[in-house]
């Protein structure tokens, strides 16, 4: 098993080279190329200055050697500096990431407690009101743009009931104390946290019915039931734990599109996280900050990819480790 | 398709003769089956004409600024309101359904040429080149598609075709992997293998035998992916990174409208263009799925 995860470890270094690429040449596209993220370049040195740096940062070497000082310098962690602050890149992602990633983690944990039970309940109901009601809402909340449902519930909670606020993530105007201030954290978070896990749930929802009926249908869950087994077993104990591989996959896949969705979550409700720092970005073409995220969001999507692949080795005792 | 002899001519057994029944006959008779797919259909056409001859008929012009009608709710005259500006939203609506509908059905044509090449290439040469391809698929789908769009319209400028290629830049892998696994198939079938005795090329075989055949999956991945398009061009326009104002599209429209939805409580102003988004995606969807039961024979009819 050991052995497993180290090799397939390792195939996922070929995947970072792939992606650094990618990236390194969307760098090349950015006007002022990898010498305006710089910390000397600034975007404002003049054309003597600019030469002197081209031959200090070696902008004249051949491609692939430029490459290969860029992508050292991406894993020793000198990701360049913020045109707009000055600050390192690296300093400000780790400012905003504990916010962004307090969404995905609620968003993720809410979607799992609505999809499990309901997905289950659907698939042992089959063709039940139940099940066609369930259905036609995760269709529903599939096609459910998430900025269009956010004003929405803004518009519902924040304007015509007044009862959650509609920005930001704790009250600034105001500090409070015991439960008013576990309430302000509360408050701040149901909205956000609510459109941000919709579209997962919807479709964790769809997966594990279908997962569900998948194995429900099998022989030997006839054969369990058809031993007399109560149906809370049959469905707990024997379907539920094999149709629960390929939806331990599925959900781990969906955190980095949880984390990706955060973008626009937090621009809908004004949240200080990493999603609203791209948006910002991009406003003032901060190409360093830009790129910085792009590489941690690349990165978690070939982890989440790993985990789901060791997870299923680890779950399913069929998957030979060779 | 080709009409199979069984044996003695068919003319002279009455009993064996069916009605000729093409693909597109079987699978629309499957189509019809699905009365929310067909729903969805319905509704397409219907946006599409409203889109298109909509404004025209309204007489309507979408920037036509009428400040003794500003911020009025929905009514007779302005079924979905008004704005700031006293511009009438419907008319607003659908000349910016009409740019919405066109990028993202010029993606999704963008990202199929681009897959259908890349997969009919991968599958066809196999060896290398297959791993090499099949290499930046797994690349492009690790990269985190909606910031790298945000992130290429923002180095290029927000246009119509920048736009266009940003999103499909980002949809292809789809369409490349489904048509690489049909021609891995399909190349070692005797009707490949009979063409190539009769001296046909690779170009040839890899396109006019082949290709026809392994459409079929690519077209359901082709509608869902116009869905995943609208949306992403939406989001775009929301975040204000997408079209510029004053040029309406869906997602534009929303994004003008937060202020006053949120803090004057002009629920129409987002209400109405982000229903025709859900309106939209959710017969999109319809329409795939039933598509995908229509065209995949094999499937089991539930």
């Amino acid at each position: 098993m050991g052995s497993y995860v180290i090799r397939r470890s390792l195939q996922a270094i070929p995947l970072l080279i792939g992606i650094s690429v990618v990236l390194f040449l969307m760098l090349q596209m950015t006007p002022g190329g990898p010498l305006a993220s710089s910390e000397a370049g600034g975007g404002r040195a003049t054309a003597e200055r600019t030469e002197r740096l081209r031959e200090e940062f070696g902008l004249d070497d051949p491609l692939p050697v430029q490459y290969v000082n860029w992508a050292g310098g991406m894993v020793r962690g000198d990701w360049g500096t913020s045109y707009n602050t000055g600050r390192p890149v690296i300093d400000t992602i780790v400012d905003r990431l504990p916010t962004t990633l307090l969404l995905t983690g609620l968003a993720f944990v809410v979607a799992l407690a609505i999809a499990l039970p309901v997905g289950i309940f659907a698939a042992t109901r089959q063709y039940s009101t139940f099940d066609y009601v369930s259905s036609g809402l995760s269709f529903v909340g599939v096609a459910t743009p998430s900025f269009w449902f956010g004003l929405m519930l803004l518009f519902l909670f924040s304007f015509e009931l007044g009862w959650l606020p509609s920005s930001g993530l704790e009250d600034l105007r105001e500090q409070h104390l015991g439960l008013a201030a576990v309430w302000d954290r509360v408050s701040h978070l149901i909205m956000p946290v609510a459109v941000l896990a919709l579209i997962a749930t919807a479709q964790l929802t769809r997966y594990v019915r279908d997962s569900m009926l998948e194995v429900l249908h099998q022989d030997y869950v006839r054969t369990a039931r058809g031993s007399g087994l109560p149906e809370r077993s049959v469905v707990v104990r024997h379907a539920f734990r094999n149709a629960a591989i390929p939806m331990v996959t599925i959900a781990v896949l969906m955190i980095p599109e949880l984390f990706l969705g955060a973008v626009i979550t937090e621009s809908i409700f004004a949240i200080p996280g990493m999603g609203r720092l791209f948006i910002e970005s991009a406003e003032l073409r901060d190409y360093p900050v830009l790129l910085g995220i792009l590489t941690i969001a690349a990165l978690l999507v070939v982890l989440a990819n790993l985990v789901a692949d060791v997870l299923y080795g680890l779950i399913d005792p069929r998957i030979s480790y060779g | 398709m080709a009409s199979h002899t069984l044996g003695a001519d068919p003319a002279s057994e009455p009993a064996l003769r069916a009605p000729a029944r093409s693909l597109w006959n079987d699978a629309w008779r499957r189509f019809r089956r699905h009365p929310l797919a067909l729903g969805g259909l319905a509704v397409l056409g219907l946006l599409a004409v409203a889109v298109l001859i909509g404004p025209l008929l309204l007489g309507g012009d979408p920037d036509a600024i009428d400040f003794g009608a500003k911020d009025a709710g929905p009514s007779l005259a302005h079924p979905m309101g008004t704005d700031e500006l006293g511009r009438d939203q419907l008319v607003r609506v659908l000349v910016g359904g009409r740019l919405t509908l066109s990028v993202a059905s010029a993606a999704v044509i963008v990202s199929i040429v681009v897959g259908v090449l890349v997969g009919a290439l991968a599958g066809y040469a196999g060896g290398f080149v297959d791993n090499a391809l099949m290499r930046l698929v797994d690349v492009f789908y690790s990269l985190p598609g909606l910031f790298v769009v945000i992130l290429l319209v923002t180095l290029l400028g927000a246009g119509f075709w920048t736009i266009v290629i940003a999103i499909a830049v980002f949809s292809w892998m789809n369409t490349a992997r489904l048509v690489r696994a049909s021609y891995l198939s399909l190349k070692e079938k005797e009707y490949v293998e009979a063409a190539r005795t009769i001296g046909a090329g690779d170009v040839r075989i890899a396109l006019r035998h082949i290709l026809p055949n392994a459409l079929t999956p690519v077209i359901v991945s082709a509608t869902l992916g116009i869905a995943t398009a609208i949306l992403i061009e939406s989001a775009l326009s929301f975040l204000g990174l997408g079209f510029q104002p004053p040029q309406a599209t869906w997602g534009g429209m929303l994004n003008q409208s937060q202020d006053a939805v949120i803090n004057e409580g002009h629920w129409w102003r987002g209400f109405f263009p982000g229903a025709m988004i859900f309106v939209t995606v959710l017969a999109v969807n319809y329409v795939g799925d039933g598509l995908r039961d229509a065209l995949d024979p094999r499937r089991v009819e539930r």
